[in-house]
């Protein structure tokens, strides 16, 4: 462990401002065991496990996780989480039966779910960041629900009226919404990409796209596909390996566009939101190569379809490891200095806890 | 002696301190610290992986212990257990469990259990909601895979009016409507729609030719009718779509499922069977024999070796075992 002790010395030393590296040492095969036994438990208890499996899945990530020596911590509760799953199950169940069963309750159900959402997307955001710690100091979201609304509704109905144009836009509102409103214990976050560096990045993707449709059209597979169903159209008997052909072929460049397009934009993004991200004056630096992520995707997804979803551990933590040892913290000083939040603050804190959803977004 | 990391729950300073177990309590003693925890009182985390495990303490202080083994040892000085779950999941025998029985219950699950909800579903199920189905179905096919049919209509009224009337073994006559199509693709085929019509293709009537055939074949498809055959497949195959699509994380694959379910369901070998004995008891209530299915399974799989395309058999697998089977009947 000798890259430990560096960067022990690194937080523990008021002197050093080198950059500290995040360090992930979780491993597949133990981490294994740990999801096979939650899963049957899950499996036995019709699901009510599940929250259990959760806690746990976060806290073996959390603990592994390490910065300057010292892990991370999850302290969430299984019943929360239950709450929260039961009720992001019932709204989808809702959605699903009445946008399918079209009747003048689907415009009820769906405005319902789209008011309620921002507000349980704030609490959700809360209720994760308390429950996250770092040497014993919790993290809090203090973003109020009127900004919510305004992030998550308004600018997610702009983003659709403008035929998504303004994507990019809501894209950066919600990053801003979330790491300005981000403490850590009496330390404010802040973020500081515009949404300039957001539009590049989908530019970069919608090129990307439109390259992988004209080699599409090049490769023949629309011709074929037109081909065989104006044949089909017009009586005519169409060779089934044809139509089989164009399938396959159009799957593979699903698949091909879903391993390559997706990785690359998910590593520029998450480069662009973390190098941008600032807890106090400490700064972080996140590098994450599109190339290497495009491999760990791709791989991952070949032995998990090989191997029936039971490389589905080792896959988690094979991504984990990617994904956090490409962010460093940049220290502008001592990391022995961060405080947690005043004692009369933590009123606020109770309230955060009692009222909080847990519905996965991506932090 | 055992060495930990600790924290006082209100700032990120490390304190190094050394851990010892006397008597009922925990003695913890460090750069300007100096504590006397009774063990009762110290809640210790769960030993997950080699992530470091967490002693804690009333007012939110805790001790973060690297030394996993030294900790055990320690811990097993004490009146501290480790909970069930957490011994399990890092034993591999229990592991190795887990895993077969995760994947016996799959397998029982694919295998019984989707059949048997599927079935409840099916018996539950509104007429309306078949009715709905099939319309949606027929939509989507008719001018895509499935053209008008050439069949003279005197034809297709004669064979419509023989399979009415036919009686059925639990009483009545036979009553799903008859839709006459062409298919290509589908060449000698029939198949049924969840709220009982039945689809007739053209190349089926060519290649038999023979009424009383054609009749056997629909008295087949009757048992499908009869059994909701079409509504247990579709429930079947959406419950395996949503469970993949959750598996993959894609939700609109789900809107494909319908009419994939329908062209593509390869009816199981079950409901085959209980479709064969269904069409034999209703042949043998009319005083026909059995064997004229039988016979036209023949002929399909004589034309089907010629054609070598898709077909009435490539949807109904062993064909020489079902007409040994009807035969015998």
């Amino acid at each position: 462990m000798n890259q430990g002790t560096d960067s022990d010395s690194q937080g523990r030393n008021p002197s050093a401002v080198a950059p500290v590296p995040v360090r992930f040492t979780g491993s597949g095969a133990e981490y294994f065991g740990i999801w096979i036994v939650n899963l049957l438990l899950t499996i036995v208890t019709i699901g009510i496990y599940s929250a259990w499996a959760k806690v746990r899945r976060l806290q073996y990530f959390y603990r592994h996780t390490e910065l300057a020596g010292s892990s991370f911590d999850f302290h969430g509760s299984p019943i929360k989480i239950l709450i929260g799953r039961v009720v992001a199950l019932l709204m989808l169940i809702a959605y699903n039966y009445t946008v399918r069963i079209q009747s003048v309750w689907t415009l009820a159900v769906v405005g319902g779910i789209g008011l309620i959402m921002p507000w349980l997307l704030r609490n959700s955001l809360r209720f994760r960041l308390y429950n996250t710690s770092w040497r014993g100091v919790r993290f809090h979201f203090r973003g109020t629900v009127g900004r919510a609304y305004r992030v998550f509704l308004l600018y997610g109905i702009l983003s659709v009226i403008t035929l998504y144009i303004m994507a990019p836009f809501m894209h950066q509102r919600v990053k801003a919404f979330q790491h300005n409103n981000t403490w850590f214990g009496k330390t404010q976050c802040s973020f500081h990409a515009g949404a300039g560096q957001f539009y590049k990045i989908y530019l970069v993707l919608l090129a990307a796209i439109a390259a992988f449709a004209i080699l599409a059209g090049f490769s023949g597979v629309f011709g074929l596909f037109i081909a065989a169903t104006e044949a089909q159209k017009h009586g005519g008997r169409v060779n089934p390996y044809d139509t089989l052909k164009a399938v396959v072929m159009l799957y593979a460049i699903t698949i091909l566009v879903v391993v390559s397009i997706g990785p690359v934009f998910r590593a520029l993004i998450a480069n662009l939101i973390w190098s941008n991200t600032r807890v106090g004056e400490h700064r972080i630096e996140c590098n994450m190569a599109p190339l290497g992520l495009i491999w760990i995707t791709f791989s991952n997804l070949v032995l998990i379809v090989l191997t029936l979803g039971l490389f589905i551990p080792w896959a988690s933590v094979r991504m984990a490891k990617f994904q956090l040892e490409a962010v460093r913290l940049v220290p502008a000083g001592d990391l022995q200095e961060f405080v947690d939040a005043e004692p009369d603050q933590t009123g606020a804190v109770g309230e955060e806890a009692a009222s909080a959803f847990d519905f996965d977004i991506s932090l | 002696m055992l060495t930990a990391d600790y924290f006082d729950g209100r700032s990120t300073r490390v304190r190094v301190v050394r851990l010892e177990a006397a008597g009922e309590d925990l003695l913890i003693t460090g750069e300007d610290i100096e504590r006397r925890v009774p063990m009762a009182q110290v809640r210790v985390d769960e030993r997950l992986g080699r992530a470091p495990r967490r002693l804690r303490f009333a007012d939110e202080a805790f001790c973060v212990v690297s030394d996993l083994n030294a900790l055990d040892a320690l811990l097993s000085s004490t009146a501290h257990r480790d909970g069930w779950v957490d011994r399990i999941q890092r034993r591999a025998r229990f592991v190795l469990l887990s895993m077969a029985v995760c994947v016996a219950l799959a397998i029982a699950t694919y295998q019984w259990g989707l059949p048997w909800a599927a079935d409840i579903g099916a018996a539950h199920m509104p007429a309306g909601v078949g009715v709905q189905l099939s319309n949606q179905a027929v939509k989507v096919l008719d001018g895509g895979v499935l053209l008008t049919s050439r069949i003279d209509v005197d034809r297709q009224k004669a064979l419509a009016a023989k399979f009415h009337a036919l009686r059925l073994p639990e009483g009545g006559n036979a009553k799903a409507e008859l839709l006459f199509r062409r298919s290509p693709q589908l060449g000698a085929n029939a198949f049924t729609l969840p709220d009982g019509r039945i689809i007739v293709l053209d190349d089926l009537v060519t290649i038999i030719g023979d009424d009383r055939q054609i009749l056997a074949v629909l008295a087949h498809e009757a048992g499908h009718g009869r059994g909701h055959h079409g509504v247990r497949m579709l429930l079947q195959s959406s419950i395996v779509g949503a469970f993949l699509a959750f598996y993959v994380g894609d939700i609109s694959s789900l809107l494909a499922l319908a009419p994939a379910a329908l062209m593509q369901a390869r009816y199981s070998r079950d409901f085959e069977e209980q479709a064969d004995n269904y069409g034999a008891a209703v042949l043998r209530v009319n005083g026909m024999s059995p064997g004229l299915l039988a016979e036209a399974l023949d002929k399909l799989s004589k034309s089907h070796k010629e054609t070598a395309g898709a077909g009435y058999l490539s949807s109904h697998p062993a064909t020489v075992q079902r007409m040994r089977h009807l035969r015998s009947l």
